[in-house]
């Protein structure tokens, strides 16, 4: 089912998506576009390349209370914290983000542990995908290609968008999809044309190309294990890196966190807080000792963790190629140039 | 007339190649090829050889005086300084985290630089607005004169103006932007303490997660670390991936200290830092 509506009524879509849930949709804010909740269905802007900081925060917020109890108080007095889960739409998503839930997927759900607080927001969250204009150059720091996905795949979405000049075009992708909009009274039915020109441009989207070079998973892996114990390779790499932990939180894929108890007067509660591997106490040991003491070994590990370790524990790559890390980087180091670097070494 | 970012390099590499050359250091801190032109990346050359990655041109902005506290004390450094990063020299040389004797200082006198991520001209707006390095072994160019010679504390006005609920409700809405990924005191070159106040938990002095409270500790607390030492690169504010105007704050407290004790940060090795000096005549002001 493929269905169009115009920019100029994408409040009449967002306003229709508020009746199904609440909408979660890129807005533009000081520093760039950001994944928000709406409640003025204007403030919902298409017009972005990509969002500053990614959508994992949807399903994997920075911040999630558990627990909270009296300090001193009996511990059968403390009280689970009931996860806040609504039916959802998460709007406008890039397909290298609509890639990284999969990844992410595989530790909140797949491993055998279930996280219910991801499992149920990822359950209740609608995607609409949103393609990249494969006529339009990539930004200089992406490289999607390269971990194999297209500018405009609509597979991971439950309905793919597509822009044709003043036209978003909508493709039912998942029968949740599928129900979703066929209820939405804003949409109208797209032509012959216009089908032809989505399955046009999902097709560009595949042979376009980002910042590309040929990887793959069993060679790299093989090749992060090899270079381990090169600690000239990673002093070399790592001499600009300041171990600030703006590329891992940015990151799509990224998924470490801390467990903290934050107690205020007598009111404590214990959550889940991002943490980052580029932080010299995330290793940080209760006897004092901190095996990676040293810049390098925390960007090597945060690199081989994503080209090696999880090849070999799960399969894929946990890199999706967005490009984020390398924007955000406050001395430009970029995984990209690392990871080829790696390759030659 | 200033000189070129092309012949600045040249300056830098033939500089550079002399000292790794005849030995006067073991590495020299420079700027050299990022993903693209207008990304470079702090670098460091340690034989002659390396020289040729250096590069210079106007996205070079980091700050490469944070990079002096990494290594061991006494490695003889060479440093690619601009203003600002001269400032910041000055100020590790007042605080005894690095020695002079130890340094041979590449001036950079330049106008033009440019924030990458907005392509705006990097002026007294976010940073201190000198165009010359205060402190230098070598120049790489000619001193640059005949620029507008803009006040850093400007840019204050507005903040200045505001009344204090204002004020605080200003800062709040900023600061509650916060992602806490600490990149701010990671750029800075005065951020050097090991651990950070921060990330201790015994005690604990602010909470881990990216919200009011914590928020508030975390910054309120490193500006104040930061009286009379923050010598005004901006750099915080341009590694900020959410572009907190973190250079504001700063920059005020720069202005108070200034007007109290009567000294900017890092404009002399003769110096003490402001907030470690007592002298009969200092201002009680701080007391008020």
């Amino acid at each position: 089912m493929l269905k169009k509506t115009t920019v100029q009524k994408l409040s009449d879509l967002a306003a229709g998506l508020m009746e199904k849930g609440a909408l979660i949709a890129p807005v533009r804010e000081e520093a760039g576009h950001n994944f928000r909740e709406i409640s003025d269905p204007a403030a919902v802007d298409l017009d972005f390349y990509n969002t500053l900081l990614s959508p994992k925060s949807v399903f994997f917020p920075h911040t999630e209370d558990f627990i909270r109890y009296k300090t001193g108080a009996s511990i059968a007095e403390a009280v689970c914290v009931e996860p806040d889960i609504r039916p959802t739409v998460l709007f406008g998503v890039r397909p290298c983000d609509v890639k990284s839930f999969e990844i992410m997927d595989i530790h909140f759900t797949g491993t055998g542990k279930v996280d219910p607080y991801w499992a149920k927001r990822r359950e209740a969250a609608t995607i609409f995908g949103y393609a990249f204009d494969p006529n339009t150059p990539a930004d200089p720091a992406d490289f999607y290609s390269t971990l194999g996905i297209g500018a405009a795949d609509p597979e991971g979405s439950d309905v793919f968008m597509i822009r044709k000049d003043q036209d978003l075009l909508l493709q039912a992708v998942s029968p949740k999809g599928e129900k979703l909009l066929s209820e939405l009274p804003s949409l109208s039915d797209a032509s012959a044309d216009d089908q032809k020109y989505f399955d046009g441009t999902v097709a560009a989207g595949r042979t376009f190309k980002t910042r590309f070079t040929c990887v793959e998973a069993e060679p790299i892996a093989k090749k992060f294990e090899d270079l381990f114990h090169n600690a000239a390779f990673w002093e070399k790499v790592s001499e600009a890196c300041l171990s600030c932990g703006a590329c891992t939180f940015v990151c799509p894929t990224c998924y470490c966190f801390d467990i903290c108890d934050e107690t205020l007067f007598s009111q404590g509660t214990r959550r889940r807080v991002w943490d980052s591997c580029m932080f010299t106490d995330f290793t940080l040991e209760a006897s004092g000792h901190n095996p990676r003491t040293k810049v390098y070994q925390r960007l090597r590990q945060k690199i081989s963790h994503k080209y090696s370790y999880h090849i070999r524990k799960y399969g894929p790559i946990s890199c999706v190629g967005c490009g984020r890390c390398t924007r955000n980087c406050p001395v430009n180091i970029d995984i990209f140039s690392i990871v080829n670097e790696a390759m030659k070494a | 007339m200033a000189t070129s970012f092309k012949q600045i390099e040249e300056n830098l590499k033939t500089e550079a190649g002399k000292l790794l050359d005849a030995g006067k250091v073991s590495m020299v801190l420079a700027y050299g090829r990022g993903y693209d032109e207008k990304h470079p990346l702090p670098y460091v050359a340690r034989s002659l050889a390396d020289v040729d990655g250096m590069v210079f041109n106007e996205y070079c902005t980091a700050n490469l005086a944070r990079y002096l506290v990494r290594y061991p004390r006494g490695t003889k450094i060479g440093i690619a300084a601009k203003a600002a990063d001269s400032r910041a020299v000055i100020q590790l040389i007042q605080e005894d985290k690095v020695k002079r004797d130890d340094l041979v200082i590449l001036g950079i006198p330049v106008y033009g630089m440019k924030n990458a991520k907005t392509d705006e001209a990097i002026d007294a707006k976010t940073t201190c607005g000198l165009y010359n390095p205060v402190i230098y072994d070598v120049l790489l160019g000619e001193e640059v004169h005949g620029q507008p010679v803009l006040s850093p504390y400007e840019v204050l006005e507005k903040v200045e103006a505001m009344g204090q609920d204002e004020r605080f409700a200003f800062w709040k809405k900023e600061l509650d932007r916060c992602i806490r990924c600490y990149a701010c005191r990671k750029a800075c070159p005065m951020c050097y303490c090991d651990p950070c106040f921060i990330d201790q938990n015994k005690p604990k002095w602010g909470e881990k997660s990216p919200e009011t409270g914590g928020n508030l500790m975390y910054h309120l607390t490193r500006f104040h670390h930061l009286a009379g030492r923050c010598i005004d690169c901006g750099e915080c504010s341009r590694a900020c991936p959410v572009d907190i105007p973190l250079y504001l704050f700063h920059k005020k407290v720069a202005k108070e200290c200034e007007e109290m004790f009567g000294q900017a940060a890092g404009m002399s090795i003769d110096e003490k830092p402001a907030l470690i000096n007592f002298r009969v005549e200092d201002s009680d002001k701080i007391l008020e």
